[in-house]
């Protein structure tokens, strides 16, 4: 579980990006989070995970095993204890391409072993049978030998969730997980997540209130570093409006096709990652 | 070729004495430098035909080549080949770390200055300063020719690994991160297996390099093939010189080939971790 | 651990087990080499450690170093310069003669191929020829000295760029080459409207590259006796003078340093105001 209090942030030159954010989540909940750009959605995130410093306010998880961490204040080993219990899930999956799929996924319990003994022999075939399931949760166990570069970005999302499946996380954190993909891939990723969030709750910063209302359970609508909803996923036009001004035609158009995604071919390092266009996708800013 | 632009009608007369302007320039001031150059190395043209002609007869010295002298060279020929054998991997070791030290992405700004800096003297460095202050030190002898080619590695792939450890996604490292991993973690799983094929490519090259150093190094005392042919030059035994020549030359050759051939594979394949 | 039990071809993929005992072969394998080189050499590695003493004491005879000799004895000055200059003059007409004989060893502007696989073959015989051997037999030529130590860098750079210029006209688009063939130019013409243009940027690169490798080729030819910084650092080393080595060895540092920037800024400036000839 949880519990987000009067977070702040703020610009050196003292504007404030985040301005007192608050909210919960709790077992069972499919969170969304929704905003215009540059409303403090992924910046709230970066900061719960600790990849940003906040300046105000407390972030506290409290996990499966009965252990509390206060992300804010969090360093060090604690810090990676507490990464440790929530799995994440990034826009642009940001996975080893090198590495095989089945690695990639293994990656999810570095936080569980030795450091020497991940430079000495890595994982063990139990880990590697176990990580094949995480795969087979998502559909990618056929393609757990393949190079992790050579999958398109819908194949490689994917992977990215299986890896913090496998991680068994209390809480999983998702950072416009389909921003980058096309709709029919979209929709498979948002039917994968809600499944995962019966069991273990999942907080999602998006970009499209037509995914939320029809797969979370509840949404939550920052503006300008404030959060300015919390509650039903269904909004009615008047409140997207309030929240989005300017950006809601934009939002609510549907996503243009994108060039078709690389064919995944044996060619090793291919990579594609196939971005959306840049209207939808204004940079956050950390 | 004088198109005037457009909105400003200039005459095309300033125009032409203008484009030719600079490149004159240049070119005075490269004869200047010419000019002093050559003095400064005491180039005496009317030396030259007549030094020319006087190389070319010594050259008649060189050849035939002595073969009878080929089975005494085989075994400095081992020498300077293992020479450069031990010295590639320990210097790639040590530049490993350097590299490490040296990325802005993994390392404290303080280290990553002293570690940029460290190699960069070190590349300002010719190898035979180093063997020679080693030389100085320990005596001569395979031990400081091995120690010389190391850290004479450095300076290239020191530079070489960290620029390559800083071009990597930033993301990447942070997604890793992100799974409570610690840093020595991270440089195993995305830094390693991403900068790999780079990592061997430059490495097999070095040793191409090392190989032709240890020749060099060979004469000024770290043993090998060009120990023998420092030695038979000095003793005015052309004959034999040349046959060391023609054993440096196949070793070179061999070697270029062979690195090639692994740097493709390596490039295209990925093989190993 | 069981995996050992299941062949390969069952499992969707290659467990760690198997990988990890490949690596770790290929490790081993490479430490049994070098160890077996290493012994056959005789090094020692602990020497590192128990002749460290050794080190400490040349560091002890070179600190502090005799920065005075810097601008004590105005004779540096010259050699500083003459290391320069042949390094200058070495990469110039090496350069001039490696681009002419380029396009002899480039196989879309040689005249015969078999001159083509003459001139490579020179431009490799002399890359792997040692620098010292060229240099020696110029001394019987030419003396002692900057002269002789200037004609081997040429020689060498020839040897270098040679083939890197060969290679660069290689890899030329050839459609500028047939559009200026098609109105009629001769060859010369056509290599000077269409392949130099082309090739220009990298040859003016690999120039400077060229200054950078000669400039410590410089140095270490000094030490076989070619003049220069070089010269007067083994010097310095024969007569047992070690502070006087260090300030050497730190001119050398600034000296090589300093035209790294100063040919950096050449370059730059150049490619800015783009010479179009």
């Amino acid at each position: 579980m949880l519990n987000v209090e009067q977070l702040t942030k703020k610009l050196p030159d003292g504007r404030a990006l985040l301005n007192g954010i608050s909210f919960r989540v709790a077992r069972g909940e499919f969170v969304g989070v929704l905003g215009a750009s540059g409303a403090g959605k992924s910046l709230t995130l970066r900061c719960i995970l600790g990849l940003t410093q906040a300046d105000g306010g407390t972030a506290t998880l409290q996990a499966n095993d009965g252990q509390t961490f206060e992300l804010t204040t969090c360093k060090g080993r604690c810090q990676r204890e507490a990464r440790r219990r929530m799995g994440v899930i990034f826009q642009g999956f940001n996975l080893v391409k090198r590495l095989r799929v089945i690695d990639n996924v293994m990656i999810g319990r570095l936080a569980q072993i030795h450091p020497l003994r991940s430079w000495l022999y890595g994982f063990t075939d139990a880990e590697a049978a176990e990580a094949l399931e995480a795969l087979r949760r998502v559909k990618m166990e056929k393609y757990a030998d393949r190079i992790t570069g050579s999958l398109s970005g819908g194949e490689m999302q994917r992977v990215a969730i299986a890896r913090a499946v496998f991680q068994k996380p209390s809480l999983y954190l998702a950072d416009e997980p389909i921003a980058s993909l096309d709709p029919s891939n979209s929709l498979a990723i948002m039917k994968l997540l809600q499944p995962l969030a019966k069991e273990t709750p999942v907080l999602g910063v998006f970009h499209q209130p037509e995914m939320t209302a029809r797969f979370c359970t509840r949404v939550i609508a920052i503006k300008h570093g404030k959060v300015v909803y919390d509650g039903d996923p269904v909004l009615s036009h008047a409140q997207l409006e309030d929240i989005y001004g300017d950006e809601l035609m934009q939002v609510l158009r549907p996503t243009p096709a994108l060039p078709p995604e690389p064919e995944a071919s044996s060619s090793a390092f291919v990579g594609q990652v196939d971005e959306a266009t840049p209207g939808l996708l204004a940079k956050q800013a950390t | 070729m004088n198109f005037p632009t457009t909105g400003s009608p200039r005459s095309a007369g300033p125009l032409l004495p203008l484009r030719l302007r600079k490149p004159l320039l240049v070119l005075i001031v490269l004869g200047g430098l010419v000019v002093v150059s050559a003095r400064l190395c005491k180039v005496d043209l009317a030396e030259f035909v007549p030094g020319l002609a006087k190389g070319v007869e010594v050259l008649r010295f060189f050849f035939p080549p002595d073969w009878s002298s080929l089975q005494e060279m085989v075994g400095p020929a081992l020498v300077t080949v293992l020479l450069a054998a031990v010295a590639t991997p320990l210097g790639v070791l040590l530049s490993f770390f350097f590299g490490l030290a040296g990325a802005r992405n993994l390392s404290p700004g303080w280290l990553r200055s002293t570690a940029r800096t460290l190699i960069g003297v070190e590349r300002a460095l010719p190898e035979i300063i180093v063997l020679l202050l080693l030389v100085a030190a320990l005596g001569v002898g395979p031990f400081p020719g091995v120690l010389a080619l190391a850290i004479g590695s450095v300076g290239m792939l020191g530079k070489l690994f960290a620029d390559a450890i800083e071009e990597l996604d930033a993301k990447v490292l942070e997604s890793v991160g992100s799974v409570g991993a610690t840093h020595s973690q991270i440089i195993r799983f995305a830094v390693l297996p991403e900068v790999m094929p780079a990592l061997l490519s430059h490495s097999i090259f070095r040793f191409e390099v090392n190989l032709r150093a240890s020749v060099l190094l060979g004469a000024v005392g770290a043993g090998g093939i060009g120990f023998e042919l420092q030695k038979a030059m000095a003793l005015l035994e052309y004959e034999r010189a040349m046959m060391a020549v023609l054993v440096t030359l196949l070793l070179v050759f061999g070697a270029e080939r062979i690195s090639d051939y692994l740097r493709r594979r390596v490039l295209d394949g990925g093989k190993l971790a | 651990m069981s995996a050992t039990g299941l062949s390969v071809s069952v499992l969707a993929y290659v467990p760690p087990s198997v990988l990890f005992r490949r690596r770790a072969a290929i490790i081993a394998g490479v430490v049994a080499f070098v160890s077996a080189a290493g012994i056959y050499l005789n090094f020692k590695p602990w020497m590192l450690f128990t002749d460290f003493h050794h080190l400490v004491r040349l560091a002890d005879e070179m600190i502090p170093p005799n920065v005075a000799l810097l601008w004590r004895k105005t004779a540096l000055y010259q050699s500083v310069a003459e290391t320069v200059a042949m390094a200058f003059l070495g990469t110039l007409v090496g350069g001039v003669v490696a681009f002419g004989l380029a396009f002899v060893a480039a196989k879309n502007t040689t005249p015969h191929p078999w001159l083509r696989s003459v001139a490579r073959l020179g431009f490799g015989v002399e890359r792997a020829t040692p620098n010292f051997v060229v240099l020696l037999i110029l001394f019987i030529a030419f003396g002692f000295g900057p002269y002789a130590a200037m004609i081997a860098l040429a020689i060498g750079s020839v040897g270098m760029f040679g083939k890197l210029f060969a290679d660069a006209i290689e890899q030329i688009d050839p459609g500028p080459c047939e559009a200026v063939a098609s109105v009629g130019a001769n060859p010369l013409q056509v290599i000077r409207y269409a392949v130099i243009p082309q090739v220009l940027p990298s040859v003016v690169a690999n120039g400077f590259y060229a200054f950078d490798v000669n400039m410590r080729a410089a140095i270490a030819l000094g030490v076989y006796g070619g003049g220069g910084i070089g010269f007067e650092l083994q010097l310095a080393m024969k007569v047992l003078r070690y502070p006087d080595v260090l300030a050497l060895i730190l001119l050398v540092i600034v000296l090589i340093t300093g035209m790294e920037r100063v040919s950096d800024l050449i370059r730059r400036s150049l490619l800015r105001s783009d010479i179009l000839k």
